[in-house]
C-alpha cells in the first residue's frame, strides 16, 4: 500500500530524511520508533504534504506519487495524519469541520453526502466511543481543548473520515493511563485487513494496546533496524543506543 | 447654513488626521467629473426582485431610493408601517417631518463632501419612531445606484447624494438597517446619515455598503446619544473601488453605551477607509470598538479609530480594536488609534494587528480533505465571525456571508502566494 524508496528531506537547508525505506503492506500496522531529532515527524508531514520541505525520492501510495498531490488530494486518497500537535481553529466549528471534512472525502470518492443530522447522530456514535462529550461539536476546533481531548478529536476525525493509511504522530504523547487506553482501543477498533497504519511513538505503552506487526528505529533519517514487535520491548530494555550498536555495520 | 455658504467650503486634504488614509484628490475629480443621474433612472431598470437581490428582505418595512430619489412602487406603503413609525421624505409637508427640525442643529456640513450632500441631495429619507416604541421588526433604507447607460468611453459616472435622518423617541427600541448597493458601474455615492438617539432609547444598527467595485463611496454617519441611551453599530464595506467609512458617535447624555463593531472585505485594487470618531462628552459612558479588516491581492485597508474624552467627564469606560488579515504580499493594512483623553477618570484600552493567514491551520484543514479555497475561506470567515455573528438579523447574516463568500478575490487562490 505504501511504498517509500530513498526519501529525502530537508528544510533550511537542514537534511532530516536521508535516504528512507519503507514498506507497508495493506491491513499491517507499522510502528516508528526512534530518538528525538530522528526524523520521525518530520517523515508524518512530509507523507501528509506540509510544505516548507524539500523532497526527493519516491512515496507512493497504490502506486500513485503521494509527493505529487496536494494534502487534500492525498487525505480524499485516503491519507490521515493523527497530528502530534493539533491546531487550535478559533471561529470555526468543529461540527461544520467535521462535516465539511467527511463530505467532501465522500464526494471524492464517490459516496453521497451525509446531510446535517445524520452527520450528528453519527458523530454522537463515535464520540461515545472515544469517551467524548458531545458538546464538544459545538466548539471550535480544538480551541481550548487539553491536550488529552485533541488527542480524543484526533481519533475522533480519523474514525470518521475512514482512511486506508492512517499515521498517527505520537498520539500517545501527554496522555494519562485512562486517555491512553481510550485512545488505544478506538486506534485497535479502527483496525481492518485493507486500513494500514503507521504509528510513531516514542513510548513503548502504547503498543501493548496496539500491537504493531512490524517496528522500525528510525535514527538519522533512515530506518537502521526493522523488526516484529519484540524489538519494541528490547529498546524499553536496552534504550536506543544500545540497540541500534548491535545493528551490524 | 444655507447651500450657498455651504458649498464654498474647501475639500479635506489628506494633511488633515481623518484623511490621511483616504485618497481625497482622486475623490474630488471624481465627484466633480461625475453627473446627476437621469430621473427615472434610464440605462437600468430596478424592480423589486432586483432590490431583493442586491439589498436582501429582512422581513421589516423598507424604503428604497434610486440613485438619491425615493421609489415609492419599491417601498413599503405608509400604510403597513408599524404604529409609532413614519418613513417619508424631509420635503414632504407631513406633521412628523417637522421633527427634522429637532436634528437641523446636529445634521450640519462639516466639509465640502456634506456641504454637497446637502445642496445636490435630491431627497432625504426621514425616519421618525415616537417615544416610547418597541418594534421587533428592522426598518431597512436602501440607497441603490443605477449608473446610467451609454457611457462606454466612461469619462462621466452617475454621482447621488444620499441623506439619511433617523431620530429615535425616548425609550424607543428599533433596529435599523442602512443599504448601500448597485448596479454594475461607475457611481459616485456622497452619503450622510444623521441619527439622534434618545434617552434610555436602544438602537441596533447595521450598516452594510455593497456598491459595485467600480463605485467611489463617501459615506458619514454621525450618531448623537442622549442620556442612559444604547447603540449597537455594525457597519460592513465590501463594494467600492474607493470607498470611505467615517462613523462619529457624540455621547451627549450620562450612562450611554456604544458598542461600534464593523468589518472591510477588501480585494483586487480596493481601497477601504474606516475612520471612527467616538466622542465622550458626558460622564459614566462605555464604549466599545471593534473592527476587523481582510485584505487581498491589491487591496489597501485603514482604520483610524479616535476616542475623545472630553474634560471634566468621569467614569469613562473606552475601548479599541482592530485586527487585520492579510492574504497576499502586495495587500496592505492599516491602523491607527488615534487618543484624545482630557479626563482622569478614564478606562481605556486600544489593541491593534495585522497578521496573515495561520499556515497550520491552513494545513490541517487541507489534511482533512478540504480544499484549499474552501480552507482559506473558512478561516477568513472565523476571522470575522466575531463581527457578522452579532448582526441581529438572520436574514442579513446570511445576506453579507454569502456576499463575502462569493466576493471573487477572496475566493480566488494564487498558490505560490501562499509558499
Amino acid at each position: 500500500m505504501l511504498h517509500i524508496a530513498n526519501l529525502r528531506a530537508s528544510i533550511a537547508g537542514k537534511t532530516i530524511l536521508n535516504g528512507l525505506d519503507l514498506d507497508i503492506p495493506s491491513g499491517e500496522v507499522h510502528a516508528i520508533m526512534g530518538p528525538n531529532g530522528a526524523g520521525k515527524s518530520t517523515l508524518a508531514s512530509v507523507l501528509a504534504g506540509r510544505d516548507g520541505y524539500d523532497v526527493s525520492g519516491t512515496a507512493t501510495f497504490d502506486g500513485v506519487d503521494l509527493l505529487a498531490l496536494t494534502p487534500e488530494d492525498r487525505a480524499a486518497a485516503g491519507l490521515f495524519l493523527a497530528f502530534q500537535h493539533p491546531v487550535e481553529i478559533p471561529g470555526v466549528g468543529n461540527m461544520y469541520f467535521l462535516r465539511s471534512a467527511v463530505n467532501v472525502v465522500r464526494a471524492k470518492r464517490g459516496l453521497p453526502e451525509i446531510g446535517a443530522m445524520d452527520f450528528l447522530g453519527l458523530a454522537k456514535e463515535h464520540m461515545a466511543r472515544l469517551e467524548m462529550d458531545p458538546a464538544f461539536l459545538s466548539r471550535s476546533v480544538n480551541s481550548g481543548f487539553s491536550g488529552g481531548e485533541k488527542k480524543r478529536n484526533e481519533i475522533l476525525q480519523m474514525s470518521m473520515l475512514e482512511p486506508r493509511l492512517a499515521i498517527l504522530d505520537e498520539t500517545d504523547s501527554g496522555l494519562d493511563i485512562d486517555a491512553l487506553r481510550v485512545v488505544a482501543r478506538g486506534i485497535e477498533r479502527l483496525r481492518s485487513r485493507d486500513r494500514s497504519m503507521l504509528i510513531i511513538t516514542h513510548h513503548p505503552r502504547l503498543l501493548d494496546d496496539v500491537r504493531p506487526d512490524r517496528v522500525h528505529v528510525l535514527s538519522g533519517g533512515r530506518i537502521l533496524r526493522s523488526g516484529d514487535h519484540q524489538l519494541a520491548a528490547e529498546l524499553e530494555a536496552g534504550g536506543y543506543a544500545s540497540t541500534l550498536a548491535a545493528v551490524p555495520a | 447654513m444655507n447651500a450657498a455658504s455651504e458649498s464654498v467650503m474647501d475639500f479635506p486634504s489628506v494633511r488633515e488626521e481623518a484623511w490621511r488614509y483616504t485618497p481625497v484628490d482622486e475623490i474630488v475629480s471624481r465627484l466633480e467629473a461625475a453627473t446627476a443621474a437621469a430621473m427615472p433612472p434610464t440605462g437600468a431598470s430596478v424592480s423589486l426582485p432586483v432590490v431583493d437581490a442586491l439589498a436582501g428582505d429582512h422581513a421589516g418595512p423598507r424604503i428604497v431610493f434610486v440613485n438619491g430619489a425615493y421609489a415609492a412602487h419599491l417601498s413599503a406603503d405608509d400604510d403597513d408601517l408599524p404604529a409609532g413609525l413614519w418613513c417619508g421624505l424631509a420635503d414632504l409637508s407631513h406633521g412628523r417631518a417637522a421633527a427634522n427640525v429637532a436634528l437641523a442643529g446636529i445634521d450640519h456640513a462639516i466639509d465640502a463632501f456634506l456641504a454637497r450632500n446637502h445642496a445636490d441631495g435630491r431627497d432625504s429619507a426621514v425616519v421618525v419612531i415616537d417615544p416610547g416604541v418597541r418594534i421587533d421588526v428592522p426598518i431597512h433604507v436602501v440607497h441603490l445606484t443605477a449608473p446610467d447607460d451609454g457611457d462606454e468611453l466612461g469619462d462621466s459616472a452617475t454621482i447621488s447624494h444620499p441623506r439619511t435622518i433617523i431620530d429615535v423617541g425616548d425609550d424607543s427600541h428599533i433596529a435599523l438597517i442602512q443599504t448601500y448597493c448597485g448596479l454594475d458601474g461607475r457611481a459616485v455615492t456622497n452619503a450622510s446619515t444623521t441619527i439622534r438617539i434618545g434617552r434610555r432609547a436602544e438602537v441596533d444598527h447595521c450598516r452594510v455598503q455593497t456598491e459595485s467595485t467600480a463605485a467611489t463611496h463617501i459615506g458619514h454617519t454621525r450618531i448623537e446619544q442622549e442620556e442612559g441611551s444604547l447603540l449597537r453599530m455594525t457597519s460592513v464595506t465590501i463594494g467600492g473601488d474607493i470607498a470611505r467609512n467615517a462613523i462619529s458617535v457624540h455621547l451627549n447624555g450620562t450612562d450611554v453605551q456604544t458598542e461600534l463593531s464593523g468589518v472591510n472585505v477588501t480585494t483586487g485594487r480596493q481601497r477601504h477607509d474606516t475612520v471612527v470618531t467616538v466622542d465622550h462628552a458626558a460622564s459614566r459612558c462605555a464604549s466599545t470598538q471593534r473592527f476587523r479588516g481582510v485584505v487581498d491581492d491589491h487591496g489597501r485597508g485603514s482604520f483610524s479609530g479616535e476616542i475623545i474624552v472630553r474634560p471634566g467627564t468621569v467614569a469613562t469606560d473606552a475601548h479599541q480594536s482592530n485586527r487585520n488579515l492579510i492574504l497576499s504580499p502586495n495587500a496592505e493594512a492599516d491602523t491607527r488609534p488615534w487618543l484624545q483623553i482630557l479626563a482622569d477618570d478614564v478606562r481605556c484600552t486600544h489593541g491593534a494587528t495585522v497578521g496573515r493567514l495561520d499556515d497550520d491551520a491552513l494545513f490541517y484543514l487541507r489534511s482533512r480533505g478540504i480544499p484549499l479555497d474552501a480552507a482559506r475561506m473558512m478561516l477568513i470567515a472565523a476571522f470575522i465571525r466575531d463581527i457578522t455573528d452579532a448582526i441581529p438579523h438572520e436574514s442579513l447574516r446570511a445576506h453579507v456571508a454569502a456576499i463575502i463568500a462569493s466576493s471573487k478575490s477572496v475566493v480566488a487562490t494564487d498558490i505560490e502566494r501562499l509558499k
